[in-house]
């Protein structure tokens, strides 16, 4: 049995699952689950359940008709009824459109336009487009986005040219994209650079062009999906922050540790693979921060301040 | 006894698959599932609910009257509630499985759920292998997502809630909120509404709210209207935006980093395209601080053209951190 999950998101599990099965069909336990959204334990509860269910005057040849064998699913009859897929409902399609917008469709994308015709009339999608937004990447991202997705899927090699931020740089390279990634609104790809001969996260907003080889590439198993890099091992820089400063949080410096000092000021110690990352976070503190160690960055962060402030004047 | 849920599948079986309409009474003589020894009012009173169950699953029910006896009676309107097929491509099938993928496990999504069967009546989720994840974006997140969820019901219904709130200052006191919007910047969502006790339209970070209740009286009557043309993408702005005074700046974005004037912008003021590549982008701010330390963290590639103050602040503290790191 589901625990902690109300009667009507169950029966809305189980009315989602009808369509789902027809006659002559035998299908994985784990593919029903993740259709719906749930674990395997899950949804064999639930078809036991719909076993059960059927219409009037529930003869075996009126309820729901199927067989659990270990992981497999039987199928011996159409559903007695509801068997086509729903329209959305207002909360589905917030969601949906929730989740597309933060992979860069805008609301006059076509698919939503699309998923739009699907959805129940007492959806508005105008009315979502004006209540809830959590776009956050440029308009025409989808596309990329969309089409990086097939190519992890397809296990597809791309060349890429990216814009590397804390330099300004941008390097064409080749990359077996493993995985895509979001945190905090900011869409990755996890990938494997064949120039560097290792494995590279890149920010999918900063990917300013790509273009997919034809070559297939084979990913290892147990794919890296961590975007922040693993602390351990990195060298780690010891920052001041004045009294009264705006301390950084973790989404901005990911990894940092803080400690509030009696008199207000602030120590902070901060992992980093190169130096010109933590150089560009430091100075944008305007003042307020400075590198205690180690040499390195505070040589990244006087030559940085140098030369922007040469751009600058 | 049945449990709620079969009863609730049987009705829709039923509704689904009747060619006449059926009365409430005719439901609870078919062994769907009902109590047999409940009174007439409690039956009713769960028959009612059983219907808004079915109607929140995305059955619409078509509801006739009985000639002859004037009673009500039910059966599934099948023209608005089946879908037709959607026509998808390749490359929006798979957009569609990465974000399901991306968003099934993510405690800081507040709309799982309801994603999870959407795309299940899509027919799109249940793709094998994580092309696609979302990395852990903090409990401290993923604490919050009751109420934003419970604040986008209040947006859709249009129910009046009040909270607890603390500003930058921790200064903390109840507030009356008709909500209008929600909107979600680097992972953290903020509420725009009217706050009824100052009659304003102000913007909240929903982590720094607690104590919320949604108005519970007359649930399905909407307690305000929203103002005609409200827009909740003009309540979303850039970090240096938030303060009393608007002043416009002008940054230059070089020919090798115009490309990136769109996403930076989000829409806000203007781009122009200059003769030498580079683009020209005209933007209000609020706090000179906020959009100095915004420009080096963005940069390099951006230049301050305007107001000279801007460029001042810029010169003096990028002379601090030089001394500071001589």
């Amino acid at each position: 049995m589901a625990r902690g999950l109300d009667t009507s998101m169950r029966a809305r599990r189980l009315v989602a699952l009808l369509p789902l099965l027809r006659r002559g069909d035998r299908v994985a336990l784990s593919d029903l689950a993740a259709a719906v959204g749930c674990t395997a334990e899950e949804v064999a509860a639930d078809l036991t359940t719909l076993t059960m269910c059927g219409i009037p005057p529930f003869t075996p040849f009126d309820l729901v008709d199927l067989d659990i064998d270990g992981d497999q699913v039987t199928v011996h009859a159409d559903p007695p009824g509801l068997d086509q897929p729903l329209k959305l409902t207002a909360p589905e399609a917030r969601a949906l459109g929730a989740a597309l917008e933060v992979a860069g469709y805008a609301p006059d994308a076509p698919l939503r336009a699309k998923l739009a015709a699907v959805t129940m009339a007492a959806a508005s999608a105008e009315e979502l487009e004006r209540t809830i937004r959590t776009g956050t990447a440029p308009g025409g991202a989808a596309e990329t986005y969309a089409a990086l997705a097939a190519a992890a899927e397809a296990h597809e090699k791309l060349r890429i040219a990216y814009h590397t931020g804390s330099t300004g740089r941008v390097s064409e390279r080749v990359i077996h994209p493993w995985a895509i990634v979001q945190r905090l609104g900011v869409w990755y790809l996890v990938a494997m650079c064949e120039a560097a001969g290792q494995e590279r996260v890149f920010r999918m907003d900063r990917i300013r062009a790509f273009e997919r080889t034809g070559d297939l590439f084979e990913t290892p198993s147990g794919v890296p999906t961590a975007v922040v890099p693993d602390p351990g091992g990195l060298d780690v820089a010891e920052i001041l922050f004045a009294p009264g400063s705006r301390l950084p949080d973790d989404r901005a410096w990911p990894g940092v540790r803080i400690e509030v000092l009696p008199d207000g000021s602030a120590r902070a110690w901060m992992p980093y693979r190169t130096t010109a990352w933590v150089a560009r976070r430091v100075i944008a503190h305007l003042g307020e921060a400075t590198v205690v160690g180690p040499d390195e960055v505070r040589r990244a962060v006087r030559e940085l301040a140098a030369a922007t402030l040469q751009q600058v004047q | 006894m049945p449990d709620a849920a079969e009863r609730l599948v049987n009705l829709a079986l039923l509704l689904s698959s009747t060619r006449r309409h059926v009365t409430a009474e005719q439901c609870r003589a078919a062994g769907l599932g009902y109590p047999a020894d409940q009174d007439n009012v409690a039956f009713l009173r769960m028959f009612e609910r059983d219907k808004d169950a079915l109607r929140a699953a995305g059955l619409v029910i078509e509801v006739a009257l009985d000639p002859d006896t004037g009673t009500e009676a039910y059966r599934l309107d099948a023209e608005a509630t089946y879908a037709r097929p959607v026509d998808l491509t390749a490359e929006e099938l798979s957009a569609l499985r990465a974000v399901a993928a991306a968003f099934a496990d993510d405690a800081a999504f507040p709309f799982r759920e309801d994603l999870m069967l959407a795309l299940g009546k899509l027919g799109t989720a249940g793709h094998q292998g994580p092309v696609a994840t979302t990395a852990a974006a903090g409990s401290d997140v993923a604490q919050r997502m009751p109420e934003v969820q419970a604040l986008a019901e209040a947006v859709r219904l249009r129910k009046s809630v009040t909270f607890d709130y603390a500003n930058t200052r921790g200064d903390q006191r109840r507030r009356s909120v008709d909500p209008y919007g929600l909107f979600l910047r680097e992972g953290r969502w903020y509420l725009a509404g009217l706050d009824t006790g100052i009659a304003e339209l102000r913007t909240f970070a929903i982590d720094r709210l607690s104590s919320l209740d949604v108005n519970p009286r007359r649930p399905r009557t909407p307690d305000f209207e929203r103002p005609q043309g409200f827009d909740v993408r003009q309540q979303e702005r850039l970090p240096f935006q938030y303060g009393p005074t608007v002043t416009p700046a002008r940054i230059r974005f070089e020919p090798g980093s115009a490309w990136r004037a769109a996403g930076l912008s989000r829409g806000h003021g203007l781009i122009d395209d200059l003769p030498d590549g580079s683009r020209l982008w005209t933007v209000d701010f609020s706090d000179l601080e906020v959009l100095a330390s915004w420009l080096l963290t963005e940069g390099p590639g951006l230049h301050a053209v305007d107001p000279p103050e801007l460029i001042a602040t810029l010169a003096i503290r990028l002379k601090e951190v030089l001394a500071a790191h001589g």
